[in-house]
């Protein structure tokens, strides 16, 4: 089978503090049922093979990539035989990682999306700590980017409609007592929390 | 947010979370009623863990699992969503994790319509194992041809993942996947924002569907040929494919029908072609790409994909430029003169500060550029010197070397360059490769030797790395005796014993010393012998030391002298380095009882190990990037490859011979010559030979394989005889006792040189392949006792002149041509060569040929049409051959070739000649 009809082209996403190479976002993607399925096994291509399976081997690689490419705008290199594309937003780097054969392209548009998405999830403020606050989001919205390797969505309006909001504060009003200084205390947080909720979407 | 805020006084929320203590909070899971919120910010804690790398133990791992799964009483969008994403994330770890199939697969029915239908159609897949693929068939079925692409997608993607481990069962979803991918859906406009409010599923008009369902169509389909075809021909056409990424898809699978069946290979190019249009640059690069790689691609069929790929190269996005190179540095390995035309565009970018695509632009323009391009390479690349980091410069440096060995009239500008950067800063990685790079041009350009070695006497004097010091003091020693003034080296050197360290100073008194053993001027004898005189007094042992031995034998007889300080004879270090290896990691207690013997290392000439050299340096063109990987059908491994596997390969046979007490006794092996292939490879029997060359005997070795199934051969010999037995002698014949299926086997088969060490029999041997061959008993794994005995032949070779001449190098090919001309025969040929469709083809086919190596950089044709081949070599018994191969190009005739071989011995330029006629 040639290589280049796997579907799975992504290696792996990482978002990393460009200041302390500390991880903040990493996924290394092997296709799922690989290990369980026929050794023999039809689907993967050399493409799909994780190249990175421990953690040691992932930090030192994540490392090198970060040396190589701080204070960088090239948005892309060669590095230990595979196309990394990059991108740097504030104190945050984002990559891309993706086989030596495949379409440099399609591996772009995926940093692109990944990057437009946060920019419209967060606004203007995509960094460390807004991505830490809302890492619920940014899970999601990864999510529905790639899925174990294979490419999912690309467009950024999508995939932010597709990431649903944390529910409103858990407390239930039947059980609050309007006239303790508990359920006035109780009430007023609720406000506020919904207040700081509705600031924080923008509406 | 309170998950917010808690990180708000610690600013590295990271490290705040740890495992065991969310593995403690996770009983909040099981408290009733569910406070959705809380739930989902642990959930985005342990998601949070598993991103940033941490594991959690298989048990833990099934007590959250089961945990989470309790979630699913409640009924909020947002929470489930985020279930379904950890539950995906903590599959791998946890066990028994099939028990929520039948609570997930609720979420993935057609009747919901909430935003997690898709991410609980992904979930799915992860928990269900093999046993159970059948019973979600129904929801994959309908999920596929849903309307909403997002649900459509995942569950294409799905069955995807579910291939490895239920094929038969994903195959049944042929006709609803077509559907997919055929339907170009429009489902309304969507809403912008946020929908997570209404939990509902939000539509959308993606069309990333149709690209899953090629991915998926192609995994179905792909041993029927005709449903491939049909399934490019049917969505290759204009607006049948809105998705760019999709018709990636059909671009490589049309690539590969075309390379894999020859009739397809016009309508496919077609289709290509057409593609290099897209409207997007991911399908152009891919459909370029493809034609790039395809086989035996035609200049005028690439012409095309070269000139959209030329028009990207001015792209502002890097992105797109570096693509759009890295295509054609592949490219111009094969045809350099098609991408000839986007040099000038190529040139801009060498100085880009994406450093990738800069190298690029360098290795391109190194394999496409012509000698009169060089200079202007040059200057361009002085310009930007300054500006670039350490290694980036390295890459330089490398790349001039190759340059300088491929066109060495242009030495002059690239040694001034060369030394130009010397005198800059810079660390000593990079100082090396210049150093080095000037050692080459002393080795193999001699126009530039003397002033070469000028500038690196100057380095010397101000160089703060000891380690080159003393390389260059070696070089100096061993070069700076056979030039015309050898007083100014020793100026040079003696300074340094004056003001180095001690290792410099050794090195510098060795260096010394060679200078004054052997001198035939008395008056440079006598001022070496005061100079080392003096460095008796040294305060150090070692310069001491080697300054009284060295004054010593300058006072023996000279011809001892010599030998010991200028021998030029080295061992060939890879068979010493495995020789040694070999010895030292040896089990057998009894291997260190008698010392290494060093008398076994074969013995090479510095000629020889220069040749491998050059021949390892010059291929070597893209030094610090991986050799590009060439299309799994273009497996001919570079030429930089060929030549170090071709040396290890004769080692390689050397040793196995040396374990055979038969051939022992005939010494060491003086060449092995490359496999020649006796039959194809798909026959029943495969079968190539190898021809060694001893001082009194030939052996040939079989290799042979038997690729019947279920057929053991047995006692298998071959029956070479050669055409004409009065110069060659049967020795013996070692047969193979046993070759299973696809087990290789080795048979010899040894001659006797009848007319003894010098002659050099040629002829053609037929061989007859004997052999009992026996059927395995499929119920005992055991051959049947009784076989039947059988012949099977095979193509006859040659054993030609070529197979006694070992390439060598020399730097000066006049004077080797007169020198062997004065004193041997010659030989003459003129021969048409109609298979060859360029002048670069048969010069490199027939230095091949000749076994001979091309000399000042004649290996690289400049001229089209006319080109001169000067080769050099020497026999096996160490007399020169030397050939001058000049060649003419017409399309109609193609190449003729008149080939002049002059050799030191007599007879062998008639038959090195022969073996080419």
């Amino acid at each position: 089978m040639s290589p280049g009809m796997s579907l799975y082209s992504v290696n792996a996403i990482l978002i990393l503090s460009s200041e302390d190479g500390s991880r903040i976002f990493t996924k290394y993607y092997t296709p799922p049922h690989q290990a369980a399925g026929h050794p023999s096994g039809t689907a993967p291509g050399p493409s799909s093979q994780n190249p990175y399976p421990d953690k040691t081997s992932q930090t030192r690689f994540e490392k090198a990539l970060l040396a190589k490419t701080a204070k960088q705008t090239g948005d892309i290199l060669l590095f230990d035989s595979r196309i990394v594309l990059y991108k740097m937003e504030s104190d945050v780097a984002l990559y891309v990682v993706g086989s030596l054969d495949d379409n440099e392209i399609l591996l772009y548009n995926v940093l692109l999306a990944l990057r437009d998405s946060l920019h419209l999830l967060f606004k203007q403020s995509v960094d460390k700590r807004t991505i830490i606050e809302n890492y619920d989001l940014v899970s999601l919205a990864i999510d529905e980017i790639c899925d174990d390797g294979v490419v999912l969505e690309t467009d950024p309006t999508i995939i932010v409609q597709r990431c649903s909001k944390a529910p409103s504060q858990d407390v239930s009003l039947g059980r609050i007592d309007p006239f303790s200084e508990q359920g006035v205390n109780n009430l007023a947080q609720l406000g506020k929390a919904k207040l700081t909720d509705w600031l924080r979407q923008g509406l | 947010m309170s998950y917010g805020k808690k990180d708000e006084d610690a600013d590295t929320g990271l490290v705040k979370i740890d495992r065991t203590q969310v593995f403690q909070e996770a009983r909040l899971f099981n408290t009733s009623p569910i406070q959705p919120r809380r739930c989902r910010i642990l959930l985005t804690k342990i998601a949070l863990l598993l991103y940033t790398g941490e594991k959690f133990p298989t048990t833990e791992a099934t007590t959250l699992f089961f945990g989470i799964s309790k979630l699913f009483q409640n009924k909020d969008a947002s929470l489930r969503q985020m279930v379904h994403l950890v539950i995906k994330e903590l599959a791998s770890s946890a066990e028994d994790i099939i028990m929520v199939t039948s609570t997930i697969m609720k979420d993935t029915g057609g009747s919901t319509d909430s935003i997690y239908r898709p991410n609980a159609i992904r979930a799915l897949c992860r928990i269900i194992d093999a046993t159970t693929v059948q019973s979600i068939e129904r929801v994959m079925k309908t999920a596929i041809v849903d309307k909403n692409p997002s649900v459509s997608s995942s569950a294409l993607v799905s069955s995807y993942h579910l291939l490895p481990i239920a094929r038969d069962v994903v195959r049944r979803w042929q006709s609803e996947t077509q559907e997919a991918a055929a339907s170009t859906k429009s489902s309304g406009g969507f809403s912008l924002g946020f929908s997570s409010s209404s939990g509902n599923l939000p539509v959308n008009n993606s069309t990333m569907a149709q690209y899953h369902a090629i991915g998926l169509l192609y995994q179905m389909r792909m041993h029927d040929r005709m449903a491939l075809v049909k399934m490019v021909q049917q969505f290759g056409v204009a607006g049948a494919m809105k998705n760019p990424a999709a018709i990636v898809m059909l671009v490589r699978l049309a690539a590969q029908l075309a390379e894999e069946d020859h009739q397809l290979r016009k309508p496919m190019m077609q289709l290509l072609d057409g593609w290099l249009r897209h409207k997007s640059e991911m399908v152009n690069f891919e459909a370029a790409k493809s034609i790039c790689d395809m086989r035996d691609v035609s200049d005028a069929e690439v012409s095309q994909a070269v000139h959209v790929l030329q028009l990207f190269l001015s792209s502002p996005r890097a992105v797109t430029k570096f693509t759009a190179l890295r295509i054609l540095h592949n490219f111009a390995s094969f045809k350099p003169h098609v991408v000839n035309v986007c040099n000038p565009d190529i040139e801009l970018l060498i100085s880009n500060s994406n450093r990738s695509i800069a190298t690029f632009a360098i290795t391109t323009l190194l394999k496409t550029g012509n000698e009169a391009s060089v200079d202007r390479l040059m200057k361009q690349i002085s310009g930007f010197m300054s500006e670039i980091t350490d290694e980036f410069k390295i890459t330089i440096v490398e790349a001039i070397r190759t340059l300088c060995l491929k066109f060495p009239s242009k030495q002059a500008g690239m040694l001034q360059f060369l030394s130009g950067i010397l005198r800059d800063e810079g660390g000593y990685e990079f100082k090396r490769a210049v150093v080095e790079s000037m050692f080459d041009l002393i080795k193999f350009v001699p126009d530039s030797k003397e002033e070469a070695l000028a500038h690196l006497c100057e380095f010397i004097e101000d160089c703060e790395f000891t380690k080159l010091a003393v390389r260059i003091l070696h070089l100096l020693g061993v070069e700076g005796p056979k030039t015309s003034q050898p007083t100014k080296y020793i100026r040079y050197i003696y300074n340094r014993v004056v003001l180095e360290n001690a290792i410099v100073r050794a090195a510098a008194v060795t260096a010394l010393a060679k200078f004054g053993v052997g001198q035939k001027d008395p008056e440079v004898k006598r001022s070496v012998d005061v100079l080392l005189t003096r460095c008796l007094d040294d305060v150090d042992d070692e310069v001491r030391d080697r300054a009284a031995l060295n004054l010593r034998l300058m006072h023996e007889e000279d011809e001892l002298a010599t030998r010991f300080v200028k021998n030029d004879d080295m061992f060939a270090l890879s068979a010493f380095e495995q020789q040694l290896v070999m010895y030292v990691t040896s089990d057998d207690r009894s291997a260190f009882d008698t010392a290494f013997d060093i008398s076994k290392i074969p013995v090479v000439t510095r000629e020889q190990a220069d040749a491998e050299d050059r021949t390892k340096k010059l291929t070597a063109s893209t030094p610090s990037l991986k050799p590009p990987k060439l299309g799994p059908s273009k497996a001919a491994p570079s030429a930089a490859e060929a030549a170090a596997s071709a040396s290890a390969a004769a080692q390689q046979y050397a040793q196995e011979l040396m374990q055979i007490p038969e051939i022992k006794p005939f010494g060491h092996v003086l060449k092995s010559s490359p496999l020649v292939e006796l039959t194809e490879a798909e026959t029943e029997y495969v079968v190539a030979v190898v021809k060694h060359i001893f001082k009194e005997h030939i052996v040939l070795q079989y290799e042979v394989k038997n690729t019947l199934p279920a057929t053991v051969l047995e006692n298998v010999s071959v029956l070479a005889t050669p055409s004409d037995d009065e110069e060659l002698e049967d020795a013996f014949v070692i047969p193979a006792e046993k070759l299973g299926t696809d087990v290789p086997g080795k048979i010899y088969v040894a001659f006797r040189k009848v007319n003894g060490e010098g002659s050099l029999p040629v002829s053609t041997f037929s061989n007859i392949l004997k052999f009992t061959s026996k059927e395995i008993d499929p119920t005992t794994n055991e051959p049947e006792d009784v076989g039947y005995d059988d012949e099977y032949e095979v193509s006859d070779f040659d054993l030609s002149g070529s197979d006694y001449v070992i390439p060598i190098f020399a730097s000066n090919f006049a004077h080797v041509w007169e020198q062997v001309g004065a004193q041997g025969d010659e030989a003459e040929e003129t021969l048409q060569l109609s298979g060859m469709k360029s002048i670069p083809e048969a010069t490199e086919q027939l230095a091949k040929a000749l076994s001979l190596q091309p000399l000042e950089g004649t290996d690289v044709p400049v001229n089209q049409t006319t080109h001169t081949l000067k080769l050099l070599g020497k026999t096996v018994s160490g007399g020169r051959v030397v050939a001058n191969v000049r060649m003419a190009f017409s399309s109609k005739t193609g190449v003729t070739t008149k080939i002049t071989v002059r050799s030191e011995e007599e007879g062998v330029a008639a038959l090195v000649v022969g073996s080419v006629a």
